[in-house]
């Protein structure tokens, strides 16, 4: 009995399935938003489940100069780093599914094994593009990864705790946006540098290097990364407004704070 | 007229030495024949003392009768044309001198001369090809009078030529490829950028991917079937190649057009232009990431085309131009119309303008980006936009108004700082200037008929017809030998002389300047893509007309 709900507390809600819909759903609601802001008309709301749909039913094609176990083992360690993350964080404002002191600096690393895989993707392919865009992607690492790493230990220290389950407890009674207005900032810009958005993706800057690293990725690896990036979104918010917004107590003001969140984000966008 | 016959007497004067045969074939050009070992003292001559510039080389199979080719190297100054005419015996050892260490551009132009009629250039610096296949035949030349489909088949394992070395620095480089086919490009081109790093250190270029053998095409049909296949050299600027191609045959059959045609051909180009540039803006503001001035300046640019398609029935091909005037008229009713839009266009583009010179994060992306000086403008023999953004007026409009631009005159726009900035600032100022340029018209409209009527054959002679097209100077370079078709065809488009700053000036910039820097120079492949026989993309196989018309009906029934 222990081990089923530990199953479906992995596998379907809150982790797993529940998090990928969610993840798709933020993913439809920024592109719903760019696409408002430039005067289109934007995708409807089921486009990226279409668009996981289509790109899981089409061929995965490697190419000759690739290593075989790396490419197919990367999508997959990649997305594990993600779903991993996801365990330590206070999804949907419930009780993380797992929680232990310094749990924040390992979701903090887990999230970054996504950009290490996609790095190692770019190399392994040994395509012209790969290559410049996985230097690329790796060398904007290190512009964003130190200060977003700062940004999340102020609230920790503020709360004298690395568990991000406490910090979170700690935060509904104390609102960090205010008390703390630089780290807020710095966080933000931080993970807009993490999920490599504009203007941090110039790893993936398509009118140069085509798609950067994943250039040579179709079908389904270029699928897992994909759900890779929507759940190191939803990770990613989740940790910043759960620290500065008040934290996250319930599924109601998960969904105001991080939505929130998530505007703010597309409004910094600079496209 | 006073200042063009006193170029002209310079000219002639400079030239003295070489001249072997000189002559006005019209009253604003002079022809001078000269050997093939003077000409490169004759360029020299006309390139020092600052005689106008390199405008383009045209070349030419006189046939089997004379046994002779012959090459025109086309200089102009203001309205002065001054053609040097080297000729040559038909053979396998007909060769030019290059010219390409006096005047840079002049390596597109002989290339094309070098490929298309078999000239060998002696001296150049480039072997490789640029327009015709890689598979193509050794010495077979599409231009040539003798040439036959049956021998372009194509050579089982050419590969394609060498890159050379030059740019390379160390060990640590590699060659980025862009194009064909390439996210940052919508048309087929192929640069190479070797880079170090971030650090491009060496560019090259490959086109012809859509060769469609247009001037080869023009030489099997007649007059008026011919309009109608230059209109379809561009997509986006198709009316100027019309205007260009008419006004020609038009000189050529001695016809005058109706001042209200002409009138009529103005607006029509000035409302391309418009959508040219818009449609350029949009294409340079996605290269630099800043997507929504994409979105928005298209949004706008539906305006000209709705504007377009109600005067001439088409959004694209508009066929405006017939041969001795235009196809149609601007009532009262259109004539609101277009006010009602050219009002709404204009402020939007004043919009844009304060957007081009204050969004911070464009301005990252172009200002001192790609700087030209004057003096490089001026020795890359640039055009149009691109040559204005560094001072230098290159303005057929300004310095030789044709048509309407003599009752309509416009005056030049100009910048100073060559960057990408200057080049967006000019081609923004410029639309506000067409703008105006179109209410004048709209507001003077004369009266009258549209056409006149034209002979079906062309009386014998040779003609040059030059206009501003959005990219710059579109010259055609016309021929009759009195019948019902053209002898020779010959199209310099702008972007081929523009190609020059893009390759000179990526060298020693960022990678991810790049694509801007394409972009800079509003390039149109379809412009350079004119030349060769159709080859179908998959079977790798040369098809003649007929099997191409075939193949058409069969496809869309």
């Amino acid at each position: 009995m222990n081990t089923m709900s530990s199953l479906v507390s992995l596998l379907i809600f809150p982790a797993g399935l529940t998090l990928l819909v969610t993840g798709m759903l933020y993913e439809w609601v920024d592109r719903k938003l760019v696409a408002r802001f430039q005067n289109r008309t934007g995708p409807r709301w089921f486009q990226p489940f279409a668009d996981m749909v289509k790109l899981f039913g089409k061929e995965q094609i490697m190419p000759g100069t690739a290593g075989r176990f790396l490419f197919f083992a990367l999508p997959v360690v990649a997305i594990a780093g993600a779903l991993t993350a996801s365990l330590y964080v206070p999804f949907l404002g419930l009780q993380p599914v797992h929680s232990f002191a310094g749990d924040l600096i390992v979701t903090v690393y887990l999230l970054s094994l996504l950009t290490m895989c996609i790095g190692l993707a770019g190399w392994n392919t040994s395509s012209r593009f790969s290559l410049i865009g996985a230097t690329r992607a790796l060398t904007q690492m290190f512009a964003y990864e130190a200060p977003f790493l700062l940004a999340l230990l102020g609230p920790a220290l503020v709360a004298g705790s690395w568990q991000i389950n406490e910090i979170n407890h700690y935060a509904q009674s104390h609102w960090m946006a205010f008390t703390q207005p630089v780290g807020f900032i710095v966080a933000l810009i931080g993970l807009m540098g993490k999920l490599e958005l504009p203007p941090f993706d110039s790893p993936e800057a398509e009118t140069e290097i085509v798609a950067g690293a994943l250039t040579e990725y179709s079908g389904r690896g270029l699928a897992i990364f994909k759900l890779g990036k929507s759940i190191e979104l939803i990770v990613g918010i989740t940790l910043v407004s759960a620290f500065y917004l008040g934290g996250l107590n319930g599924p109601v003001p998960f969904l105001l704070k991080t939505l929130l969140v998530l505007v703010l984000m597309t409004l910094l966008k600079p496209c | 007229m006073k200042h063009i016959e006193e170029n002209l007497q310079k000219a002639e004067s400079l030239l003295v030495d070489w001249n072997k045969e000189a002559s006005h074939p019209e009253p604003s050009r002079l022809d001078v024949v000269v050997s093939v070992d003077d000409l490169r003292p004759a360029v020299k001559a006309l390139h020092d003392s600052h005689w106008g510039y390199l405008s383009a080389i045209t070349g030419m199979d006189l046939g089997a009768e004379s046994g002779q080719l012959e090459a025109l190297y086309h200089f102009c100054f203001g309205a002065a044309i001054t053609t040097l005419r080297v000729r040559q015996p038909r053979g396998a050892d007909a060769a030019v001198p290059t010219i390409e260490d006096i005047i840079p551009p002049a390596s597109f132009f002989e290339r094309e001369l070098r490929e298309m009629l078999g000239f060998h250039i002696t001296g150049a610096k480039f072997s490789e090809r640029l327009f015709i296949p890689d598979d193509w035949p050794e010495e077979v030349y599409p231009l040539r009078k003798d040439f036959d489909i049956s021998q372009a088949a194509p050579v089982e394992g050419r590969h394609a030529d060498e890159l050379p070395e030059e740019g390379v620095v160390g060990g640590n480089t590699f060659v980025v490829p862009i194009g064909p086919q390439h996210p940052a490009l919508k048309e087929p081109g192929h640069f190479e950028f070797t880079v170090d790093g971030e650090i491009v250190t060496g560019a090259r270029m490959r086109l012809g991917y859509a060769h469609r053998g247009i001037e080869k095409a023009a030489e099997s049909r007649n007059w008026i079937q011919n309009l109608y296949l230059f209109e379809r050299v561009c997509g986006i600027c198709s009316h100027t190649h019309a205007m260009a191609y008419s006004m020609g045959v038009e000189q050529l059959a001695k016809v005058e057009v109706p001042a209200r045609a002409h009138a009529i051909r103005e607006l029509v180009a000035g409302l391309e232009r418009i959508h040219s540039h818009l449609l350029w803006l949009g294409v340079a503001a996605h290269e630099a990431g800043f997507d929504t001035l994409f979105m928005y300046s298209w949004r706008d640019r539906e305006t000209v085309m709705n504007l377009l398609e109600r005067i001439t029935g088409n959004r694209v091909n508009y066929s405006a131009n017939v041969l001795g005037g235009v196809k149609c008229d601007i009532k009262e009713s259109l004539t609101k119309a277009i006010k009602e839009g050219i009002n709404f266009l204009e402020t939007r583009i004043r919009h844009y303008l304060q957007v081009v010179t204050t969004d911070a994060m464009f301005l990252n992306r172009t200002r001192n980006v790609g700087t030209i000086s004057f003096e490089e403008a001026e020795s890359f023999g640039l055009l149009g936009p691109t040559a204005r953004a560094s001072g230098l007026v290159r303005d057929v409009r300004v310095e030789a108004p044709y048509g309407a631009y003599r009752q309509f005159p416009i005056s030049a726009v100009t910048e100073t700082n060559g960057d990408l900035e200057a080049r967006c600032v000019v081609r923004l100022n410029e639309l506000l200037v067409s703008c105006f340029a179109i209410r004048t018209i709209l507001d003077n409209m004369p009266d009258g008929p549209l056409t006149v009527k034209m002979p079906r054959k062309i009386p014998a002679g040779e003609t040059i017809s030059r206009v501003e097209a959005p990219r710059g100077e579109l010259f055609y370079y016309i021929k009759s030998e009195g019948g019902e078709r053209p002898a020779r065809i010959h199209v310099r488009t702008p972007s081929l002389c523009n190609w020059v700053s893009v390759l000179e000036k990526a060298v020693g910039r960022q990678l991810a300047d790049v694509p801007m820097l394409i972009a800079g120079m509003d390039p149109c492949f379809s412009c350079n893509d004119r030349l060769v026989t159709v080859s179908s993309g998959t079977n790798r196989r040369t098809w003649s007309w007929s099997q191409l018309r075939e193949h058409g009906i069969e496809h869309y029934k």
